[in-house]
């Protein structure tokens, strides 16, 4: 995978078979360098026992950890 | 406030006076749709006017209440619809070139409680491009505009619900609520917006935007009149998948007593003084609301939540994916349809990787129980909605929520029941917000707070000057 930043967005992009409008490159570079940061603050570093929200419900889901 | 002024009353105002047979409903409505006719070319409230349907049902409903046969406080009551809410008949365009001349063939379930309790639908009001794409002038809609200063963004994005309750277009609108669409034009706009818990309020029939975040509410003019509409579209829905099936309170009956003795609120301080500070204005207007709650009786204490920026960060990666997962055929199709925000917003969801939704769903987890661990001991959290009050219309950019992220975000996350009101307003007339959030399917409490600091304040006493 490429290291700048640009260059990983231009592989992916090719990757997902998305072709982009005149224009939309630009604006979508710079969503997704705010991407990246979203998922690096997220993290990916959980336990294996760390379950998702199961979010259709949600006060259930609270009450069955507790 | 008085029955010569029809368009500035409230609903539960109105209603009191529907029953009493000292209002008829097909007036109001004439007087609805002349201000309309008035007003709307220059706030772009409303995308579609039903001018005819409105005035045949306000005969029906006048008809009834003679009879005896009165519905309830929605009774004869005018309201408009966000254009993503699925109306029989009538087309729902979603504010999107993609969607002109789709006629839905069944109602939402929430558009079908609202007619079953007696509200009349004047209209369809405009929304940001699929309840996303922001404040465009590239789309068939023009956008709509602040009452408050027409050259003034009302935000989104339930922007014509917002502008339209603020000018007295309608007496209460639905708007949806996925980041904040609800509370952030109720806070622009000067208004009530609730957003109920996740599963309070069927979604059926509302176009989505993300599966786990979308959440549909009222905005309103007074607390009230939010607590009046929630009590006919709260409660379980078959056709929402997401729907809870918990008993419905009487929500007005919370709204008996100011007295708030007995009440603890916590305080979000981290968010609006160290995440993103809000401007002076703002903060001013939080402290003395803060005073004014104390002065009814409420304790309040500071609470400590988990930063502003972990929160959105989750809730965006959900939002990218699921919007995406939504719109991927047509974005690949026929992506010139779009305006350019709502192509760029949700194409950029294609870039979020599957291990990457999982693990945002796993942080949402844990932030929904850091949260609630967080308000042990306390009913409430306060806090401002949003950072500032509301732009110069074209000033919020594509990606504004980076630069001054909102304080709403969480609460989609997490689910839990959230309320915007009026909290005064600043030096040049703009409304300022303050944000109540409760426990989940805890909203009388809410309604409850924000009741009473509604009437412990002259917030409700300015309309736009218009």
């Amino acid at each position: 995978m490429a290291d700048r930043i640009e260059d990983r967005f231009a592989v992916e992009t090719e990757l997902l078979g998305l072709k982009l409008l005149p224009g939309q490159e630009a604006n979508l570079r710079a969503a997704y360098a705010a991407l990246r940061e979203a998922i690096a603050l997220v993290g990916a570093d959980y336990p294996f026992e760390a379950e998702p929200a199961h979010v259709f419900v949600p006060a259930a889901c609270i009450e069955r950890r507790r | 406030m008085t029955a010569s002024d029809p368009c500035f009353l409230s609903v539960a105002e109105a209603a009191s006076l529907i029953a009493a047979k000292r209002l008829s409903p097909v007036e109001l409505v004439q007087a609805y749709l002349a201000r309309i006719e008035r007003l709307n070319d220059t706030l772009h409230a409303y995308v579609r006017l039903l001018p005819d349907e409105a005035l045949a049902a306000a005969r029906s409903a006048e008809a009834e209440i003679a009879a005896g046969r009165h519905r309830g406080p929605l009774h004869g009551i005018p309201i408009g619809l966000k254009d993503i809410y699925d109306t029989a008949g009538v087309a729902t365009e979603g504010g999107s070139r993609l969607c002109l001349g789709r006629v839905p063939a069944a109602d939402a379930t929430t558009t079908r409680l609202l007619k079953q309790a007696g509200a009349i639908l004047l209209g369809k009001l405009t929304t940001w491009e699929f309840a996303i794409g922001g404040t465009a002038f590239d789309t068939p809609f023009p956008p709509a505009r602040n009452p408050w200063d027409p050259e003034r963004d009302p935000a989104g994005s339930s922007s014509g619900s917002g502008a339209a309750v603020a000018a007295g277009l309608c007496a209460m609108a639905m708007g949806s609520d996925t980041g904040g669409s609800i509370r952030w034009p109720a806070a622009w706009c000067g208004l009530a917006g609730l957003k109920p818990t996740y599963g309070r309020v069927s979604r059926a029939g509302i176009m989505p935007l993300s599966f786990s975040l979308d959440h549909a509410g009222p905005l309103t003019w007074t607390v009230e009149d939010a607590a009046i509409v929630l009590q006919a579209i709260a409660g379980h829905d078959p056709h929402d998948p997401a729907s809870a099936d918990r008993p419905v309170p009487d929500y007005r009956a919370a709204l008996v007593s100011s007295d708030l003795r007995g009440v603890r609120l916590g305080i979000a301080r981290s968010m609006f003084e160290r995440d993103c500070p809000s401007s002076g204005a703002m903060g001013t207007a939080f402290e003395t609301a803060v005073e004014v709650l104390r002065g009814l009786g409420a304790a309040v204490a500071e609470i400590e939540l988990p930063p502003l920026a972990l929160y959105n960060a989750t809730a965006s990666l959900i939002t990218r994916s699921e919007g995406f997962a939504i719109h991927e055929k047509t974005l690949r199709e026929r992506p010139q349809d779009y305006g350019a925000l709502a192509r760029d917003r949700l194409t950029i969801g294609a870039y979020v990787r599957a291990s990457n939704m999982v693990q945002a769903m796993r942080r949402r987890l844990m932030l929904v129980e850091a949260t609630d661990a967080a308000m042990a001991g306390f009913d409430a959290i306060l806090l401002p909605t949003c950072p500032d009050p509301a732009p110069v219309l074209g000033e919020l950019g594509p990606y504004f929520d980076n630069r001054r992220p909102m304080y709403m975000r969480p609460f989609n996350l997490t689910g839990q029941p959230a309320l915007s009101l009026c909290n005064g307003f600043d030096d040049t007339g703009l409304p300022l917000s303050l944000q109540i959030v409760g426990r989940h399917f805890d909203e009388a409490t809410v309604l409850h707070i924000g009741h009473a600091y509604e009437r412990a304040t002259p917030w409700r006493e300015r309309r736009p000057p218009l």
